[in-house]
């Protein structure tokens, strides 16, 4: 289990942001669960040109083009 | 006729030949129902007067002119977040608990069209995730096999409700695992389709992206049956992919003989270590493949966890803003599991989400790449048999990858085939996948692995009956 990495002010500050309003005790079990999810967020993070876009850039349907 | 579990094509065969009713197979899962649904929770609403009025709609039907699809008169389940017209849907959440549907989802209506009976409305976890909950206004699903373990889900109801032939089929839908988790740990097989290939119109969002709306039944063939009346563009789902739907069924019977399947070793020895009897039914499948006359080579990608971390921060931020609003007027309304769903897309940034997006991308084009030589991938579908329900971990989404989101982020289509069972008597089961709109092919090699495997001929306990010849 990674550690908590974030105090409480900054979780309750996270939280808020979001609309949120936890008790303490809440907020200190999502402060374990951050920890997982800074793991992961590192895992997402690379060396990577600003061309590598988004999977969810889109192009037009046939259809829909002026002509 | 025999009180024993008739799968869909056999059911679809007995009443095209005039020796089964529509109404007499509706009474028998009725019948077990009322004998097992006590135990199974597999039900948020049962519509028996649904399913009879179905029934007898379907049986004039087809004394007047024969069955209209291999589904005419087969009694089915949906997963209570698929709108239902004048039906409770509830996404299992107090949320919704008097919510009815002015109109059919489209996968419903599909179904409908087909000539299903309709027979209810099956367990989930609240909208789609976080589940196993206590705390919700109906009980969790409980698995067959033994009702202290858990069904997986988030389609557990479909699960429980196949393996114990309350219905011949059921749809669950699919944004992590949420088909082929509760196949694997029921006994059923379950096939997640290609990103698009099925309409969401109408099906309540886990998460816009990685949503997929999918078949679950005893056989690969029934699951074919049902894919083949689902399938098909819908103006009403912008994702909806409009291109010609094959015949599903085609290749069931051709077996393996050479096709190329790519085993991703990597993920159930490394990554994520199985249990025994998991890789014990990977390696039969190779043997089986082997056997047919397939040709197996190894596949290489990255670690499991890269495509789960992804995978997390997208369905987590799109299924935060799907349920914002409820969340911060009525948070109490949720369970904890679900609440805990929500307050995690809050510790998610912007740049997380646009990252996970960016490096899904990345992940899209290096599965494809590794797709272009094989016509299946092998690997595991859930790392064991079914824990007690009431030993799930809290976190259990963050602490460790998971074997069946990838192909949610890819949008490729898999299937969850059953592979024996292990030491406590549960299930276990192997995963295949292929390229896009390459459900063909899966069901195929599915087939094929399940045709010469005795894992089909076994029911849960619980329901008394002998082991099929």
């Amino acid at each position: 289990m990674p550690n908590p990495i974030a105090s409480e002010a900054e979780m309750s500050a996270f939280l808020a942001r979001a609309g949120f309003s936890l008790t303490p005790e809440q907020v200190a079990e999502y402060a374990e669960a951050y920890g997982y999810i800074v793991e992961m967020s590192a895992r997402i993070r690379g060396e990577r040109s600003y061309m590598a876009e988004p999977a969810h850039i889109f192009s037009f349907p046939t259809e829909e083009v002026a002509r | 006729m025999s009180t024993d579990i008739l799968t869909i094509s056999a059911a679809a065969a007995l009443i095209k030949a005039g020796k089964l009713s529509p109404v007499e197979l509706t009474e028998m899962c009725l019948a077990r129902v009322k004998a097992y649904e006590p135990e199974l929770h597999a039900f948020v609403t049962l519509t028996e007067d649904r399913a009879r009025a179905d029934a007898k709609k379907a049986e004039a039907q087809i004394k007047a002119s024969g069955p209209t699809s291999p589904l005419h008169g087969i009694p089915i389940g949906l997963k209570d977040i698929i709108d239902t017209k004048g039906i409770l849907t509830t996404c299992q959440s107090a949320h919704n608990i008097g919510n009815v549907p002015d109109t059919d989802a489209t996968c419903a209506a599909a179904l409908d069209a087909a000539g299903t009976v309709l027979m209810g409305k099956l367990t989930t976890h609240e909208f789609a995730d976080g589940g196993p909950s206590f705390d919700l206004p109906w009980p969790p699903s409980r698995n067959p096999w033994n009702t202290q373990r858990f069904t997986a889900g988030s389609s557990s109801g479909t699960g429980a409700a196949v393996a114990a032939g309350l219905v011949l089929g059921g749809l669950g839908t699919d944004t992590g695992g949420s088909i082929r988790g509760p196949a694997a740990l029921c006994g059923i097989v379950g096939l997640k389709p290609t990103y698009g290939l099925v309409s969401r119109a109408g099906v309540a969002p886990a998460a816009y992206s990685l949503d997929h709306i999918g078949p679950m039944a005893w056989t690969t063939e029934d699951c074919a049956l049902m894919l083949q009346a689902l399938a098909g563009h819908d103006p009403a789902d912008p994702a909806s992919a409009n291109r010609p739907v094959p015949d599903y069924t085609a290749g069931l019977g051709k077996g393996a003989k050479g096709l190329k399947v790519g085993v991703l070793s990597r993920w159930h020895e490394t990554d994520r270590p199985v249990a025994p009897a998991v890789k014990a039914g990977i390696d039969a499948a190779i043997a089986t493949y082997e056997s047919l006359g397939a040709e197996i080579v190894e596949i290489k990608l990255s670690a499991m966890q890269e495509y789960t971390a992804a995978g997390f921060f997208i369905s987590t931020v799109e299924r935060g803003a799907a349920y914002e609003r409820m969340m911060l007027k009525n948070p109490e309304k949720f369970g904890q599991r679900y609440r805990d769903r929500l307050v995690f897309a809050a510790l998610c940034t912007g740049m997380d989400y646009v990252q996970a997006l960016r490096r899904r991308r990345e992940l899209i084009a290096e599965m494809a790449a590794a797709m272009a030589g094989v016509d299946v991938v092998l690997t595991a579908g859930n790392p064991d048999e079914a824990p007690p329900i009431d030993q799930v971990p809290r976190w259990d989404n963050l602490d460790k990858p998971n074997f069946t989101m990838a192909f949610n982020l890819t949008g490729m289509p898999a299937i969850s085939v059953p592979s024996g069972f292990g030491p406590n008597g549960l299930p276990v089961a192997i995963q295949l996948a292929a390229r896009p709109f390459g459900e063909a092919v899966l069901l195929q090699a599915a087939h094929a692995f399940e045709q010469a495997t005795p894992w089909r001929q076994r029911r849960p306990a619980m329901l008394g009956l002998a082991e099929a010849a």
